[in-house]
């Protein structure tokens, strides 16, 4: 019983949703304030985008294993609530800012239009993120989601430039750079389909 | 029981993820001596306010008041501010520096 309701796919939205629903607990309560609410809600988004990032690399080293099976099955799940993370980020960053002058003022900064261009690179890959949109676009749809390469380093750059400091985006990032990297260079052959 | 071992990996990486605050930014660090001789935050938005700025937050960082608010100019930005002589040290907006004391 217990093992059929933690398959359950609502279950890992759920799952998925918890620090969402904590951090939105705490803002409701006046606990956090705007801008307080931008560090977390981005840095899930990023570790969630990681999360579904890393799984290929991981199939690739380890080979099939059930709890990656189990995790690569829910792959879509990720990139969708790393999505819906990225709009609460974007969210919490309008009601911050609270004008268009101030938003103008600093888009050009390198670690504010990289976080735009991110989001913008994110919103094809999360609109098809669902079995029609596969079904229509066949082999298109790998190589549309493969924008979340470029989406990644426009985050990480977004992230380090932000924050005025490398080790919190580093201890993220290094991880999927190492795995993709390793499943570059150790598996030339090609991917089987669904890899 | 196959179950179980994506329950333990989610449970480790929950444990691993828990967002650190952040702490120093490193941006500027000040050799402020003991937190007995600061004046208080609160005397530092009262002095900022008088001067046409607006405070939306303040905290500690690098031994200096880091304040996130908008300068008497109508710029947002990130300033820091000496916690002994409530001297401004360092003002930026998203990184770029907008004003930095000589010497920090």
């Amino acid at each position: 019983m217990l093992r059929i309701i933690l398959n359950k796919k609502p279950t890992f939205w759920l799952l998925l949703a918890i620090p969402a629903l904590l951090m939105l607990r705490r803002y409701a309560s006046g606990d956090l304030i705007a801008m307080d609410m931008l560090h977390p809600t981005g840095e899930w988004a990023a570790r969630l985008m990681i999360f579904a990032m890393v799984l290929s690399p991981l199939v690739s080293l380890l080979g099939p294993k059930p709890w990656l099976n189990w995790l690569v099955q829910r792959r879509r799940a990720l990139g969708v609530a790393a999505f819906v993370y990225s709009v609460l980020h974007l969210v919490f960053y309008l009601i911050d800012m609270g004008n268009l002058v101030d938003i103008l003022a600093e888009f050009w900064a390198l670690g504010i239009w990289t976080g735009w261009a991110a989001m913008l690179l994110f919103v094809p890959l999360a609109l098809t993120s669902n079995d029609a949109s596969m079904r229509r676009l066949k082999a298109g749809w790998k190589r549309l989601q493969r924008l979340v390469y470029p989406a990644a380093v426009l985050v990480l750059v977004h992230w380090i430039f932000i924050h005025n400091n490398l080790i919190p985006a580093l201890v993220h990032f290094v991880p999927l750079v190492l795995l993709v990297g390793a499943r570059f260079f150790l598996s030339p052959k090609p991917q089987p389909k669904g890899a | 029981m196959r179950v179980f071992i994506p329950l333990t990996l989610a449970a480790a990486a929950a444990m691993a993820f828990v967002s650190a605050p952040a702490s120093a930014t490193g941006v500027i660090k000040c050799k402020s001596g003991p937190v007995s001789g600061w004046k208080t935050q609160d005397e530092l938005t009262k002095k900022l306010t008088k001067e046409g700025w607006t405070v939306r937050k303040s905290k500690v960082d690098g031994g200096c008041y880091e304040v996130y608010g908008t300068t008497p100019e109508g710029d947002r930005v990130e300033a820091y501010f000496h916690p002994v002589t409530l001297e401004k040290l360092y003002v930026g907006r998203r990184g770029e520096v907008l004003f930095r004391k000589p010497g920090y």
